[in-house]
């Protein structure tokens, strides 16, 4: 029988709506529990990942290394949480496992880890490599004549690593058409905003100037994700950047679009009820 | 006629080798980082293999990566630049890319310790064998001659473990013949002897390996163990013939901070506690500066181990 090659879903919006509220609940709850993590940078992922694992992307959750899969690198590793929901909603592994990040002895640590955990195609967590490691699995996808796809998904504090701008370089002078990128732009990093530490702007032209196809897109717009992905799937001759234009934190509203949602600190039980209380929508949880 | 590697430049034997590996397993890759010809890759190998020479440009930590990233889609990456650029440069993307994701990633430090001589201080890089020593899932080589070289080359291809290897790149003295096989988890008993140990690795064992012979003429008996493998390190060995001798002394083209030395010392000093004497270069950086003069300045040169070994044999009485 052929594996689940393509992947799914016919696209129901108010489900797609649900499922969006019930992975937010899940990450702050996951997140809560170990007593601290990375919050807002996962949160201001769930559409778009949401639309690649269940939309785009070609994979197989009983195979998860599947040769024909498309690969994605979540090169701004701190993201995982909501990595490790997608996987888990897709069958890759028990959603149990979810409760149990960055406990001891977890399968699940704070940053995405291929060596433990079924369906991470690359081990992040230094920023500035994964995208140069997306580089190489595009290089020798194209070497061997293979038809899958690499993603990679960086962030916009981790553009201020220069070895971010070393794969600009390489990916643009092999025009390494199977590599789609994806800039987490919610404008924020540890310190503050991006705009007043380390300006990207204007970041759309200096991917440009490098020799990639650029897109921009609201990454909470599920048309404009998915139409936005299919298009940047047609380039050919360059790889191609997708600026997601993001709310940090969104949908937590006690911490949304502020910086301290970066890595939160969830000392005991009254934070925690003041995260979770900051959700518009409860969920049951799966673990 | 068999190609004589003995006379060539250790360089172009890395540059053969590969070739030759490319031959026997296409998913072998040649990566550089615009120091192509100094690593002697160019032109053997983009000229007979394209497809497998990667020239990433005068950018290390991109090109540590990308062959993490060609690693997990089941190439053998090669990546060679000078030593000061392929580890301390690079040591977190090795780290991280690297072991920590345990990629199948093989890195080539070329011109180790003085051999850099006329790049002067900023490119000479006494640090190597240490810091890649102390990196979990790393194995750490130091081949001694051309056919060790081979050897090593051939067991690095034909293995899924990340890998760091010293290459000196101009010609060294023979030591071994075409019978030899590189084990990592095995020293290479050189001369066997009773007075004292000599311990060394990669570019420094072919001047050991006379000086052994002459201090037993001089009525010092010597036992020479060369470590190919500074990690894993085959402590059996060293334990050995320390318990034989009572008395080690370990040369290195390198600090004496943790690499060889370093790693002599932990070992005798939990299982079999050893007057130890460590020659190599202290706690100080490289300048620009011939072989000779870096010798007699740190005192590491053949006539600094032969002294030192006939102080221990001495001291013993």
């Amino acid at each position: 029988m052929e594996p689940t090659a393509t992947t799914p879903a016919i696209f129901d919006r108010e489900e797609f709506d649900r499922l969006a509220a019930e992975w937010r609940y899940i990450i702050t709850d996951m997140i809560c529990r170990a007593g601290s993590g990375h919050l807002g940078g996962a949160l201001s992922l769930v559409e778009v990942v949401m639309t690649l694992y269940w939309r785009i992307m070609r994979t197989d959750p009983a195979n998860p290394r599947w040769d024909e899969r498309d690969r994605l690198v979540l090169s701004k590793g701190h993201g995982a949480p909501v990595l490790y929901v997608a996987l888990a909603s897709r069958g890759f592994f028990p959603p149990a496992w979810l409760g149990t990040l960055n406990a001891d002895g977890t399968r699940l640590p704070s940053h995405a880890d291929a060596r433990y955990v079924p369906g991470i195609d690359m081990t992040t967590g230094s920023l500035g490599q994964g995208l140069s490691c997306a580089c190489g699995a595009a290089y020798a996808a194209r070497l061997d004549g293979k038809q899958h796809r690499v993603f990679c998904i960086i962030g916009d504090g981790e553009s201020n690593e220069g070895q971010i701008w070393e794969a600009a370089l390489f990916a643009g002078h092999h025009k390494l058409d199977n590599l789609i990128a994806i800039t987490d732009y919610n404008k924020l990093q540890i310190d503050g905003f991006t705009s007043d530490l380390l300006s990207l702007e204007p970041l759309l032209d200096k991917w440009r100037a490098f020799g990639w196809e650029v897109f921009e897109m609201d990454g909470h717009d599920w048309d404009a994700i998915y139409d936005t992905l299919q298009a940047a799937l047609a380039v050919r001759g360059k790889p191609t950047m997708v600026i997601a234009h993001t709310i940090k934190a969104k949908g937590c509203c006690v911490v949304e679009n502020k910086a301290e949602s970066h890595n939160i600190k969830v000392p005991d039980q009254a934070t925690y009820d003041r995260f979770m209380n900051a959700l518009e929508t409860k969920a049951v949880l799966p673990y | 006629m068999t190609k004589d590697f003995h006379d060539m430049e250790m360089r172009f034997v890395y540059g053969e080798t590969l070739h030759e590996l490319i031959e026997q397993n296409p998913n072998v890759m040649c990566l550089e980082a615009d120091l192509s010809k100094a690593s002697g890759t160019n032109p053997t190998l983009p000229s007979r293999h394209p497809a497998n020479f990667l020239n990433v440009g005068v950018a290390e930590a991109n090109m540590i990566s990308i062959a993490a990233g060609l690693a997990s889609e089941g190439k053998v990456p090669f990546c060679a630049s000078f030593t000061c650029f392929a580890s301390r440069r690079v040591y977190d993307q090795i780290t991280i890319s690297v072991a920590y994701a345990n990629m199948n990633v093989k890195i080539v430090g070329t011109s180790p310790g003085v051999t850099a001589g006329p790049n002067g201080g900023t490119h000479m890089c006494f640090q190597d064998l240490a810091i890649m020593r102390a990196m979990p899932n790393m194995h750490v080589y130091s081949p001694c001659d051309a056919l060790e070289l081979r050897s090593v080359l051939r067991y690095m291809a034909s293995t899924r473990q990340p890998t760091y290897m010293q290459l000196v790149r101009h010609q060294v003295a023979k030591i071994f013949d075409a019978e030899y096989a590189f084990n990592p988890d095995r020293a290479v008993l050189l001369r066997e002897g009773r007075d004292v140990t000599l311990v060394s690795t990669g570019y420094m064992t072919q001047f050991a390996l006379p000086l052994a012979d002459e201090l037993r003429q001089a009525g010092v008996s010597v036992e020479l163990l060369h470590y190919p493998s500074v990690k894993p390190f085959d402590a059996a060995a060293l334990v050995a013939s320390a318990q034989k001798t009572r008395a080690v002394v370990t040369v290195e083209n390198q600090s004496i901070l943790g690499g060889l030395g370093g790693a002599v010392c932990e070992i005798l000093s939990e299982q079999c506690p050893t007057r130890v004497v460590r020659l190599g270069v202290p706690n100080e950086f490289g300048e620009v500066a011939s072989e000779q003069y870096l010798f007699d300045k740190h005192g590491f040169g053949p006539a600094h181990i032969a002294a030192a070994c006939r102080r221990l044999a001495a001291e013993k009485g």
